[in-house]
């Protein structure tokens, strides 16, 4: 009987300097998390109070949006990765493109919807100083939307280096940086969203 | 042909819709809390492992990303319970 072995990759995939970004991030994040979730658990009554004044449909849009948009750099990610050849890699690089675009216009999507969101907020005459809730909701939900706007703009550059075929099997290291990056920011947007927008 | 990434992109969808119902139908509270952060726990590995590629990498990068997840999860478990 056979039995396959895939054997492990000694790295993660990206650049080592995104790394390091990433886990930045992750402890900066997390720090945050757990001061809302801390400051909750000692005025619960002032959260739930306030969290009423949510869009969460909005949330849960911009949800489906990032993890869409993770989806779609996945696809192009999975394009080049496998492209050997001259032709083959011109080719890959025409599709992993669409799904570029697609990912840089979900991306886009996620900026309108949260910009919508906050003017709302603000409109109803809310900001930092309001109460500990809406200190922590703009923070981190701000915070965040930076990352997506860099992530943005970094998915726009990944684009035109597929308009260029610059991606291949032996050169995938750019848009695995760019990729996992995008993801990050997915994955803090899936504690966030039920952390701040659902759990009461 | 392997569709494991279009399958983990239709079970966070799923699960994310879950967790919007629970918040609309005002079920997010007590007992579900601890349900909601458990599928929170899944997606997020789900995108660690096959969207960041970290599954078919050494475990001692793997588990950084998996360890940060599941602190915070269970942190905020903890503050919600206790």
């Amino acid at each position: 009987m056979q039995k396959s072995v895939t054997l492990k990759e000694p790295y993660p995939p990206g650049d080592f300097a995104i790394w390091l970004v990433i886990y930045v991030e992750l402890i900066t994040f997390g720090l945050m998390f757990l001061g809302y979730a801390y400051s909750r658990h000692a005025d619960v009554a002032l959260f739930n109070k306030s969290q009423l004044l949510l869009n969460q449909t909005s949330g849960f849009i911009d949800t489906l949006i990032l993890i869409s948009g993770s989806y779609f750099i996945v696809k192009a990610v999975n394009l080049v990765k496998t492209a050997k050849g001259k032709q083959m890699i011109v080719e890959a690089n025409q599709k992993a493109s669409k799904w570029m675009l697609a990912s840089i216009l979900f991306g886009c999507l996620f900026l309108v919807n949260k910009i919508l969101e906050f003017s709302d907020i603000f409109g109803q005459g809310i900001s930092l100083d309001t109460n500990k809730f809406f200190m922590f909701y703009l923070l981190l939900t701000m915070f965040h939307f930076m990352h997506v706007t860099l992530g943005t703009i970094i998915l726009f550059n990944i684009f035109r280096r597929t308009k260029a075929s610059a991606y291949s099997a032996e050169d995938s290291r750019g848009i695995e940086t760019g990729a996992v990056y995008w993801h990050l920011v997915d994955v803090l947007w899936i504690v966030l969203f039920p952390l701040i927008y659902i759990i009461r | 042909m392997k569709k494991t990434v279009e399958i983990v992109w239709i079970v966070l969808i799923v699960l994310t819709i879950f967790a919007y119902l629970l918040g609309k139908l005002h079920l997010a509270s007590g007992f579900m809390v601890g349900v909601l952060l458990f599928t929170t726990l899944i997606k997020g590995q789900l995108v660690i492992d096959y969207f960041m590629g970290m599954k078919n990498v050494s475990w001692g990068y793997r588990l950084i990303p998996t360890i940060w997840l599941f602190v915070i999860i269970s942190s905020i478990a903890a503050s919600y319970y206790l």
